[in-house]
């Protein structure tokens, strides 16, 4: 048992020491549960927002700065800004005259930098004499810089695993063949690679801003709706790159000279199972706490949800001991785990309300743990015992863990 | 102290291991020496526990090694591939690794810290392990070995791809647990190391041991012929059918194949009737080389092969 204790505090301890992947993986469902929320969002008043004037300032005129106008242009946003191309002096001009609630302005190459994985800096002037439709244009470009270098950042694992598959012959696996369309998107990942630091895009925001309280807008209860969906999303992607472990010590030898001392293989497996829970466990923590604060989401009573996240976060760290003894290596692992993670999410219930899928789609989310936790976290914010929800994660785990802890005692005795 | 009966192991038609045997007494080192393939790897794996379905007996002080788990805290092992976590520092990489074995804690970090002291790694310790070259990436792993003063030592290829500098290091700390009264058993196909190392060397070859002894009982084993290699341009039969009847009679032939042959002879004298022979086949011999008996040339003999291919 002293053994137990030992290898999951040295586990947690390495996890929590580079916590860069986690705070992205937070991170990313947080921001989507911002933009999808703003845009989203029922008014208050009942009258649809405004669409809002925006100025850009295209001083790149590359590739990606086109792919950030077209964003603006995207379908849900067209209603919402309305994007007027401009130069610098022009545009500099209609802000003076208070003409738009903002202007982007992006620098000179702006696309070479990306592609050099320069950091590059994107310009947000603010009218000052609005006071919210300022801030929609603010949030929404923080959220596509970030979005777009923490995504690929946070896939960094998995963009090594599919470069690692294009060098595979494909008798080994024939992804092309099986799946054109992933074939394709794979290589639109590899190519992303090139923007794999951190935060490239930093935003400066220039504003003289009026004083005074600005009034809450969005109605938060949509938050509420959509941030259980991304929580377990990203609980399962956080859940996998944590129990990775299970193959990269198994891959360098690491398993087996822990075999040559007195830690017993169930110890050790048992250690392994229980971090990926711990870990799952203190990122829906900091995603409850954040929904909490930032999204004034109300979960529901307390214990409900605790047991709740307490079960799913089960589930899927049993789901991910059998996914790595079944699994054959990391690249596998890699290329494997994302697609399985968004299957989940798309059957499950997190892209997109219930309520609006198809029927067959919904058949199938019955499989998949982001549907029970969702249903759950309806049911607990109404202030129900979850019964159902917590009755089959429980169970299925279980079972889940019944196949995994022999599977993976088999591939620990070589 | 150990005593390995006929251990036989196999992975399907490939015998790793072919009734090896061996005994080895407290304080002694043995270099064990044989080329890729040779079965090292597996001998010390199963000796450490972590290949199984073999045949044949290993007892330990009279029990056997696989009696109990208690038997993995006598036992030290230092495996072939640096095994240990890239991003924890040295410190926290020997207090993980020693704390799986029953050493008080207190005793843990206090032979932590002198051990990084042995291998020269104290003014790092709190550094990332990913930041180390190889040669202080491969002393770690060594001092992993030893945390809880093991009775019985394994290492496995410790020296692979290092600088001169780590090797000396990490064979002076062979040397040294070894004079602390620690068995030891280490594997190499490097001559040079097992040489000024070992209390006794075994050379083994397909799964079994082919001499054991001091250096100089080795040595005598090829007696006092000296071997002469030819390398060229020739086949391994056309070279086999010239000196065919030069054979016996104080002329051996070691090893033959194409473009590289040796042979043993009992004086020198006889080189020039051997080169007469091989020039009037017009076998095209470009070098030849006189070696006097080392433990080179002893492997050479039992093995058929040379270390280096
Ligand atoms: N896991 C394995 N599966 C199949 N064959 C193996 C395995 N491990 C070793 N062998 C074979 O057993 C023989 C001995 O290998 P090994 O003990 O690794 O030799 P050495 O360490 O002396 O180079 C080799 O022929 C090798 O190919
Ligand atoms: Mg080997």
């Amino acid at each position: 048992m002293r053994r137990f204790f030992l290898v999951l505090a040295n586990d947690i301890r390495r996890h929590l020491r580079s916590p860069w992947t986690l705070l992205i993986f937070i991170a990313i469902p947080l921001f989507m549960t911002a933009l999808i929320g703003i845009i989203f969002a029922p008014r208050s008043e009942g009258n649809e927002l405004p669409s809002i004037p925006v100025l850009v300032v295209d001083n790149d005129k590359g590739l990606g700065s086109k792919l950030l106008v077209g964003a603006f242009d995207a379908d849900q946003l067209k209603k919402m800004f309305q994007v007027t191309l401009t130069d610098q002096a022009d545009g500099d001009k209609r802000m003076a005259k208070g003409k738009a609630s903002a202007m982007v302005v992006i620098p000179k190459g702006f696309t070479l930098d990306l592609l050099e994985a320069k950091p590059v800096t994107l310009l947000v002037v603010k009218n000052p004499a609005e006071q919210f439709l300022p801030d929609v244009v603010e949030e929404f470009m923080k959220t596509i810089a970030v979005m777009l270098s923490g995504a690929v950042q946070a896939f960094a694992e998995e963009v090594k695993g599919l470069r690692a598959m294009l060098n595979l012959k494909l008798d080994s696996f024939p992804w092309e063949r099986l799946a054109p369309e992933f074939g394709k998107a794979q290589k639109k990942v590899v190519a992303a690679a090139k923007f794999l630091d951190p935060l490239l895009i930093r935003l400066k925001t220039e504003e003289t801003r009026a004083a005074g309280a600005r009034p809450p807008v969005t109605a938060y209860s949509i938050f509420a709706v959509i941030l259980p969906g991304m929580a377990i999303m990203f609980l399962l992607f956080i859940v996998q790159t944590v129990m990775r472990d299970l193959l990269s010590d198994r891959e360098d030898g690491k398993l087996r000279r822990m075999l040559t001392t007195p830690l017993r293989p169930l110890e050790l497996i048992g250690a392994r199972i229980a971090g990926g829970w711990i870990m799952g466990l203190l990122v829906l923590a900091v995603m409850v706490a954040v929904g909490t604060l930032v999204f004034r989401v109300a979960w529901g009573p307390f214990g409900y949800f605790l047991l709740l996240a307490a079960v799913a976060a089960f589930w899927t760290a049993a789901f991910f001991a059998l996914f790595h003894a079944l699994v054959r290596s990391r690249n596998q692992a890699g290329a494997l785990g994302a697609p399985i993670i968004l299957a989940f999410s798309l059957f499950g219930g997190s892209m997109m309300n219930p309520e609006v899928m198809p029927k067959a789609f919904k058949a199938v989310g019955i499989v998949t743990p982001n549907r029970w936790f969702i249903d759950g976290a309806a049911l607990v914010r109404e202030g129900r015992f979850p019964v159902l929800s917590l009755v089959v994660l429980f169970a299925s785990g279980l079972v889940l863990l019944a196949l995994a802890v022999p599977a993976l005692r088999r591939r620990a005795s070589v | 102290m150990l005593e390995i009966k006929n251990l036989t192991k196999s992975y399907g038609d490939v015998v790793a291991l072919d009734r090896f045997s061996l005994d080895l007494k407290k304080g002694e080192v043995l270099g064990l020496l044989g080329p890729n393939g040779a079965g090292k790897t597996t001998l010390i794996s199963i000796l450490a526990g972590t290949v199984r379905d073999f045949t044949g007996t290993v007892t330990f002080e009279g029990r056997s090694l696989f009696a109990d788990r208690s038997m993995k805290n006598r036992l030290g092992v230092v495996p072939q591939d640096m095994a240990f976590y890239d991003d924890l520092n040295a410190m926290d990489n020997l207090l993980f690794w020693g704390g799986l074995y029953d050493v008080p804690r207190a005793d843990l970090k206090r032979r932590a810290a002198e051990l990084l002291e042995v291998v020269e790694l104290s003014d790092r310790a709190k550094e990332p392990v990913k930041n180390f070259s190889g040669g202080m990436k491969r002393r770690l792993n060594t001092a992993i070995g030893l945390l809880h003063k093991p009775d019985l030592l394994l290492l496995d290829e410790p020296t692979v791809g290092i600088d001169v500098q780590a090797k000396v290091s990490i064979l002076d700390i062979i040397r040294s647990v070894g004079a602390a009264g620690t068995a030891v058993i280490f594997t190499t196909h490097q001559l040079a190391e097992v040489e000024g190392t070992c209390s006794r060397i075994a050379i083994m070859d397909h799964g079994r041991i082919l001499a054991q002894g001091t250096l100089d009982a080795l040595i005598r084993i090829v007696g006092e012929k000296d071997i002469v290699e030819f390398t060229g341009e020739f086949a391994a039969a056309a070279f086999s059918e010239a000196l065919q009847d030069l054979a016996g009679d104080g002329l051996e032939l070691l090893s033959v194949a194409d473009g590289l042959a040796s042979l043993a002879v009992a004086d020198t004298g006889r080189i020039p009737k051997v080169m007469d022979r091989l020039f009037q086949r017009k076998l095209a011999v470009t070098d030849m080389k006189i070696k006097t008996p080392s433990l080179e040339t002893v492997f050479l003999k039992l093995t058929g092969r040379s270390l280096r291919d």
